[in-house]
């Protein structure tokens, strides 16, 4: 037994140590992500029979109105979220210099991140109630009126990312001041020495040291916008009529509201591919940079 | 129509109540304990205290052991469709008409139409029997209803010198006189979408009767059949003169409420738990009307949505709990079981208690020709996503009229093609 185990050891303890985690991504990801795509060719209300449909969902897909909205809305909410990383940065270039009260500065900031993205869409909400809401109370003082941007199909979404914007920038400045902390004080005493400052020594000192950072913060901000379900689900439900929906939503309101299952992975299976897209040019930069590194 | 959540941990704890509320009934070991009954209800805190009682009861009466789960309202709609295939219980709560006419084609519920038939429960349900059946057969009871009407302040009514309208005609001269007195004339909050498409069902049952309205449901009829050509019209015409709280959307129900509570609005197409949204001296000012007649030989129509009790057909004791269904269905334990909420009695030989509003759509009911569910609740849930969602279109942007009614007729033919 003992020699059996000496003489395959060398194999046996990674497969143990990588057991869990495979058998996990197998099981939970790979699997479900399998049986979801295999659905998505299925007419089925998610107890019934399931019915044979071939590519009819994705066909119906490509006539359906409201797809092309939520895509739409997809890529508001990529675009919109990519002012996350740099506000991130400037925030934690503010809050990274020591003057009294910083700390207290900074936990407001961090705020945000503690709280439920729930609770952040509620009080968002309330923000933007028309008639009670702070921003009316601030346009009334100024003598106008507020716009009603919750129910503005053309406003509405924008709306909605600017709250979820709110955690996301906090999230970004935290990444940012770990990285700050990391950097060579030797390089930049020495920019210092030749004279570099203010938005040089950012520029052409700072910036490179946190590439890894800057680049993990885009990372996540864009897997970010593309799951954004919770801020919608409490600000909108997707409404006025469908106009802040988004694929993850939509697919939610059509599985668990509509009971077509079929139809819900289909939208989950175009979400995938998306994703899918970037994930692949994520895993590519991110090999590069461990060869260079290396 | 939003209720008391409850979580997990919560849920627990009220397990273990009920198991112990029961047991504390009949200590004495002797009486067959092996009887056992299994309840899982989706009742708000009033009335799920109520029924705990109503359960302990039976438990003592006949001498078994019952136990009762509660889950949150909402989280039942999705759970039940596990529950009832997987591990049923012997009695679950859910909602009668074409809901629950979904579960009885899937043969998920029990047919019941012999305990009906030796209890005679037709004729004090009266047409409310229809909808617990399939095909002429039971497969379940009616709970309390939920009336939908027009609700105003008397106080803000007398002080604006406003009369309650009962036709179109008088709608609109309220109305008229509403907007000019500096009201809301009709507060309505469709952030949530349902409150619109009631407004289409009153109409529709207006203008054109339960039997096309039900047409309509059924997805036998087109939305873009000319029949409702003049509903569409009507609503367009309500849009354009105003008559709606402006930025509907961005309101949920309780919030649109707040206006009719505090005299901001002068009335608001709603059911009884509109009371549950006001303050005390709000709801003693309410009064409920019924939706404006269009033609007077045209019905009336109601909406009366009702919620309903079950048994699965795979529950494993279905005598006892048939049992349980004739003692929980006796006039006087189900008017204490609707009381906490004040919704209609089912049944026409119960007291409509001392609720006025309670009573007035107690007598409401009673005088219509028929009644609807509610929009939601009478046509298939994927026709009803789509419509709810038209509908709250419609009433900002009714200029889209066509295109709305050519996207429903798209869902239409898909839900509603022969399989």
């Amino acid at each position: 037994m003992k020699t059996l185990w000496r003489r395959h050891r060398c194999w046996l303890w990674p497969v143990i140590f990588l057991a869990p985690g495979v058998i996990l991504f197998w099981g939970v990801i790979v699997a479900s992500s399998a049986q979801s795509l295999a659905i998505s060719f299925f007419r089925w209300d998610g107890f019934g029979p399931m019915t044979w449909a071939g590519l009819s969902n994705y066909v119906e897909l490509l006539h359906d109105p409201q797809f092309y909205t939520s895509l739409k809305n997809n890529i508001i909410w990529l675009v919109m979220f990519m002012a996350a990383p740099p506000l991130g940065l400037a925030i934690a270039l503010l809050v990274n210099q020591q003057i009294r009260g910083m700390r207290l500065v900074k936990s407001l900031f961090f705020m945000p991140l503690v709280m439920s993205q729930v609770a952040v869409g509620v009080v968002f909400a309330w923000f933007y109630d028309p008639t009670n809401g702070l921003l009316a109370l601030i346009f009334k003082a100024i003598g106008a009126t507020a716009p009603a941007l919750l129910s503005n199909p053309e406003w509405v979404t924008v709306a909605v990312v600017i709250a979820a914007l709110w955690p996301q920038v906090s999230f970004c400045m935290i990444l940012f001041m770990a990285g700050l902390n990391n950097l060579d004080e030797s390089q930049i005493a020495a920019a210092r020495v030749d004279g570099a400052k203010g938005w040089h020594m950012l520029r052409h000192v700072v910036l490179p040291q946190l590439r890894q950072v800057n680049f993990i913060a885009i990372a996540v901000t864009v897997i970010g916008a593309l799951r954004s379900f919770d801020m919608i689900s409490v600000m909108t439900s997707g409404g006025p009529f469908g106009s802040s929906n988004v694929l993850a939503y939509q697919m939610y309101e059509q599985s668990i509201e509509a009971y077509r299952f079929g139809y819900g992975a289909a939208i989950a299976a175009v979400l995938f591919v998306v994703m899918a897209v970037f994930i692949a040019w994520y895993l590519h930069r991110m090999l590069r940079m461990e060869r260079e590194g290396a | 129509m939003t209720e008391c959540h409850r979580g997990m941990t919560r849920r627990r704890v009220i397990q273990g109540l009920g198991c112990g509320l029961a047991l504390s009934g009949f200590g004495a070991p002797a009486i067959a304990t092996q009887r056992e009954l299994v309840i899982t209800s989706d009742l708000n805190t009033g009335q799920y205290a109520v029924f705990r009682e109503i359960v302990a009861d039976f438990g003592r009466r006949v001498g078994v052991r019952v136990t009762l789960n509660n889950i949150a309202h909402e989280a039942n709609k999705t759970a039940i469709r596990n529950y009832l295939v997987a591990d049923p219980p012997d009695i679950c709560f859910w909602f009668s008409g074409a809901r629950m006419r979904q579960f009885v084609q899937l043969g998920l519920f029990a047919d019941i139409s012999e305990l009906v038939a030796r209890q005679n429960f037709a004729k004090p349900l009266g047409p409310l029997l229809k909808t617990v059946s399939v095909n002429g057969r039971q497969y379940g009871l009616p709970l309390g209803g939920l009336f939908w009407g027009l609700y105003y302040r008397a106080d803000v009514f007398a002080r604006h010198d406003l009369s309650p309208p009962a036709t179109f005609e008088d709608f609109h001269r309220t109305c008229a006189a509403a907007r000019q007195a500096g009201l809301i004339p009709v507060s309505m909050g469709t952030k949530e979408q349902w409150p619109a498409a009631g407004w289409f069902d009153h109409l529709n049952l207006r203008i054109n009767g339960l039997e096309k309205h039900m047409a309509l449901m059924r997805g036998e009829m087109a939305y873009s059949d000319t029949s409702l050509d003049p509903v569409f019209a009507h609503w367009a015409e309500m849009i354009h003169d105003g008559f709606f709280l402006k930025h509907g959307t961005s309101y949920a129900w309780q919030q649109a409420a707040a206006f009719l509570a505090q005299g901001k609005a002068a009335m608001m197409d709603l059911s009884n738990f509109i009371q549950g949204a006001m303050p005390a001296d709000a709801v003693d000012q309410l009064r409920l009307i019924r939706f404006p007649m269009y033609n007077a030989s045209i019905g009336p129509f109601e909406d009366f949505a009702s919620n309903s009790i079950h048994i699965p057909a795979r529950a494993r004791h279905q005598a006892l709990a048939q049992e349980f269904l004739g003692y929980f269905y006796q006039p006087e334990v189900l008017a204490k079981f609707i009381a906490p909420i004040g919704s209609v009695p089912p049944r026409s030989d119960m007291s409509p208690g001392d609720n006025p509003l309670m009573r007035t759509a107690t007598e409401l009911l009673r005088a219509s020709q028929g009644t609807s569910q509610y929009y939601d609740r009478d046509t298939e849930p994927a026709m009803a996503r789509a419509g709810l969602n038209g509908f709250q279109e419609f009433r900002v942007y009714p200029e889209r009229e066509k295109a709305i009614r050519a996207e429903l007729d798209r869902v239409r033919k898909r839900v509603y093609a022969p399989a």
